[in-house]
């Protein structure tokens, strides 16, 4: 969680070395120039057009000097993008917030949804600031978290189906609740570990099968002959 | 238009209830549409006796209507009879324990009789259905008695419109003409879907509402000329009440399942007290629209909405304030002079898209889910980056996902070539979207293949088994085994036949409601 106070990006101004040689400036100016976006070796190599041997060289030279970082993106990790040490990585490179070391950190979010979906439903019904509030006086966090990424978790809570968007009307569990205000209320119909109750559908043995499209009675599959119904019947005869 | 597997799923009900013959004629039908008797004897190669016998037996049950097609270019000399089969009356068949079980929850248990004997036969006068009560009634009882009492059940059951007149054995339709209008924002806004051949020809068979759940014979006139009452003989109207044929009125049904259903969504996603509005609102405007398929329900005033609401047992409580609090969460308009309409479209298409979304759960798990659920709320194209950060789902993850959801029908995909700022480069961005209508269509189909594949393992089940059936109980107390065998088949009806039953209630909300 601390990596959250590093991620605001911060530039710097660019500082000039003297003491770099043509080749070292070329490369150094080409890196500079891609700024949070960085630039990736191959390109480098392209458009520099140095030697292959004379690039490597001057790649450590400029890393050895703390002019010029390596940085993971998102889009292909195995591919080695460097950036001057100026900027701090775009979201196109890292991904956003909720990236580390280019990967989602699920954990983390994990952790959040857990805590924002355990306070709503013992609050029954509550407000963005009204959770904001109380983690910070409860010291939830070791980190801060914004209210940007607590509304994102919200977000992603209601697309679970696990909480629900609503608008205070003053009355029930909405009396403390201004008149308009948006606030998250718990879906009625969901467990403690979010999952869904209701739909009529996709527990119909067939239904759920992935295999449905082949099967027909003149199919390559045929429903007299399926052998997944038995898996259904002893499911289902286990339940009763 | 009805879906290949749609087709499919009716021919084997057809099948399952009348045999090969009829269910031979009724899928021509179903796939070549109206017929006459000769085009079906040629499109059937089936002697004329077997196909005029299985179109009576379909018009028994109403699953087929006659009509003549008037008007155009015909020459009126050629005009014949067509036949349109009722695809939707196909489909209640597997529905009718439904049914019994609302007539028995609403009125009574001797009602329900009434009703099982006219699901049973299709179509029955009066006096078929005293005749049919007098057969299982003890001899003791008056045959009087019994017809008073079948009389006054089904007297009962019109009431209640779950029982009507047949409609017309044969009706006819006046070709529409085809007018080009001009187009123009003007005719854009008025534009309104054509009604189709089966809608107007339904339309026409109903008599009108007031002697469509009338028993008292005013027959013999048109429902639009007057009956003067001195004119009616007493006993040549006794006469004439014993032939009118009844039907059972599957509309009133649906719209009962459909109201229950609309009831229970508002439950689930909002809590009792706005149940209990909707269910007031459902229940004072009940016999103003007797429709199934409406977008809006009957505008009431807030008065008479508060009266029926502390009717309820829920509603006692309930405030003025607290209503309206309500059909504000609810989202109703109260434009037309103070009187508020529930958006009852709105709530059909929310179950559709929870029905839909459980599915994408099941089968693609939860990220999946997640991104299908934010698609759904944007209703348009968005670019597969921005759905990842959306809906938190690791960007390498999420396009595979969308794939094999676009694979499977279940989303749309459009490829977009964008310039990169500052470069001559081009990229490929691909946009995705819910396409509801089309997807709708596609899950309704998947679920009539999924209903025939059931009904045909159950059917396959028990002619397995058939011979444990046919053992007496405590033979198979006795034995192990057959204990054994005879507890498994038992669960597997339970299983396929729940199964069954919840499949069709997620086809009625897809298609009737």
């Amino acid at each position: 969680m601390n990596r959250l106070r590093e991620s605001s990006p911060q530039r710097k101004r660019q500082k000039v070395s003297p003491s770099l040689t043509n080749e070292e400036s070329i490369l150094y100016n080409l890196i500079y120039s891609k700024k949070d976006i960085g630039i990736w070796t191959g390109d480098m190599k392209r458009e520099t057009n140095l030697p292959v041997t004379v690039f490597n060289k001057t790649l450590k030279e400029l890393m050895s000097k703390s002019m010029i970082k390596e940085v993971t993106t998102i889009q292909n990790k195995g591919r080695k993008h460097y950036m001057a040490i100026e900027f701090e990585p775009s979201k196109e490179i890292t991904g956003g917030n909720w990236y580390t070391d280019g990967k989602l950190d699920t954990d983390f979010i994990a952790a959040l949804k857990d805590v924002c979906f355990k306070y709503i439903s013992k609050q029954k019904v509550s407000t963005l600031d009204g959770f904001l509030e109380w983690s910070k006086k409860n010291g939830i966090f070791n980190s801060e978290v914004t209210p940007t990424q607590v509304e994102d978790i919200m977000k992603t809570l209601v697309l679970d189906d696990a909480i629900v968007e609503v608008t205070s009307n003053g009355y029930g569990d909405f009396a403390s609740i201004p008149v308009g205000r948006v606030c998250y209320k718990c879906k009625s119909n969901v467990k403690v570990k979010g999952e869904l109750k209701y739909g009529l559908v996709p527990y119909i043995p067939c239904f759920a099968c992935p295999r449905i499209s082949f099967c027909s009675p003149d199919g390559v599959v045929s429903p007299r002959t399926c052998v997944y119904y038995d898996k259904w019947h002893v499911l289902e005869v286990i339940h009763i | 238009m009805v879906s290949q597997w749609g087709i499919k799923f009716a021919v084997h009900l057809i099948t399952n209830h009348f045999g090969k013959i009829v269910a031979k004629v009724c899928e021509t039908l179903l796939r070549q549409g109206p017929l006459t008797l000769e085009l079906l004897i040629r499109f059937t190669e089936l002697s004329k006796e077997h196909v005029k016998n299985s179109l009576l037996v379909l018009i028994q049950h109403n699953c087929v209507q006659a009509f003549i097609c008037e008007g155009g270019d015909v020459d009126e000399s050629r005009v014949k009879t067509q036949y349109l089969v009722l695809f939707d009356n196909i489909l209640h068949r597997p529905r009718f324990p439904k049914f019994m079980e609302i007539v028995l929850q609403e009125l009574d248990k001797h009602c329900e009789k009434v009703l099982e004997g006219l699901l049973r036969d299709g179509r029955l006068t009066l006096k078929q259905m005293i005749d049919r009560a007098s057969q299982g009634a003890s001899q003791e009882n008056d045959s009087a008695v019994v017809a008073d009492a079948v009389r006054e059940n089904l007297c009962k059951l019109l009431m209640a419109r779950y029982v009507e007149r047949c409609p017309a054995a044969e009706v006819t339709i006046v070709e529409e003409e085809i007018i080009t209008k001009k187009r123009g924002a003007k005719s854009d806004q008025n534009f309104k879907a054509p009604e189709t051949t089966i809608q107007r020809v339904i339309e026409a068979a109903v008599p009108g509402d007031a002697i469509r759940f009338s028993l008292t014979a005013d027959t013999g006139c048109n429902s639009d000329e007057e009956t003067k009452p001195a004119d009616i003989n007493v006993a040549e109207n006794n006469e004439k009440e014993q032939l009118i044929l009844w039907r059972v009125n599957f509309e009133e049904f649906l719209r009962y399942l459909r109201d229950k259903l609309l009831i229970e969504n508002v439950r689930a996603r909002m809590d009792d007290g706005a149940a209990t509005v909707v269910r007031a609102m459902l229940e004072a405007t009940r016999n103003v629209d007797k429709r199934v398929k409406i977008e809006n329900s009957v505008p009431l005033e807030l008065d008479q909405l508060f009266t029926e609401v502390i009717k309820t047992e829920n509603g006692l409580q309930m405030t003025m304030d607290r209503v309206k609090a309500y059909l504000v969460q609810l989202g109703c308009s109260s434009q037309i002079s103070f009187a508020y309409t529930i958006d009852l479209k709105h709530i059909i298409h929310l179950a559709r898209n929870e029905e839909v979304e459980s599915i994408v759960l099941k089968r693609y798990g939860r990220d999946a889910y997640r991104m299908f659920r934010h698609l759904s709320k944007e209703k348009q194209f968005c670019p597969t980056d921005k759905i990842a950060e959306s809906t938190l789902v690791e960007k390498k993850e999420a396009p595979k996902l969308l794939n094999r959801l676009l694979k499977d029908n279940y989303l749309h995909m459009e490829k977009l070539n964008v310039s990169v700022v500052g470069s001559n480069k081009q990229t490929q961005l691909l946009m995705w979207r819910v396409n509801q209508p089309l997807l709708w269509e596609y899950v309704l189909d998947e679920m009539y293949h999924a209903a025939l594949n059931l009904s045909l393992r159950m059917a396959f089940e028990q002619e397995k088994d058939e011979e444990i059936l046919n053992v007496p109980k405590d033979k198979i107390t006795a034995s192990e085994p057959l204990q054994k065998k005879y507890k498994r088949l038992q669960n597997v009806c339970l299983l396929l036949g729940s199964s069954l039953l919840k499949l069709d209630d997620a086809l009625m909300l897809f298609h009737d409601f």
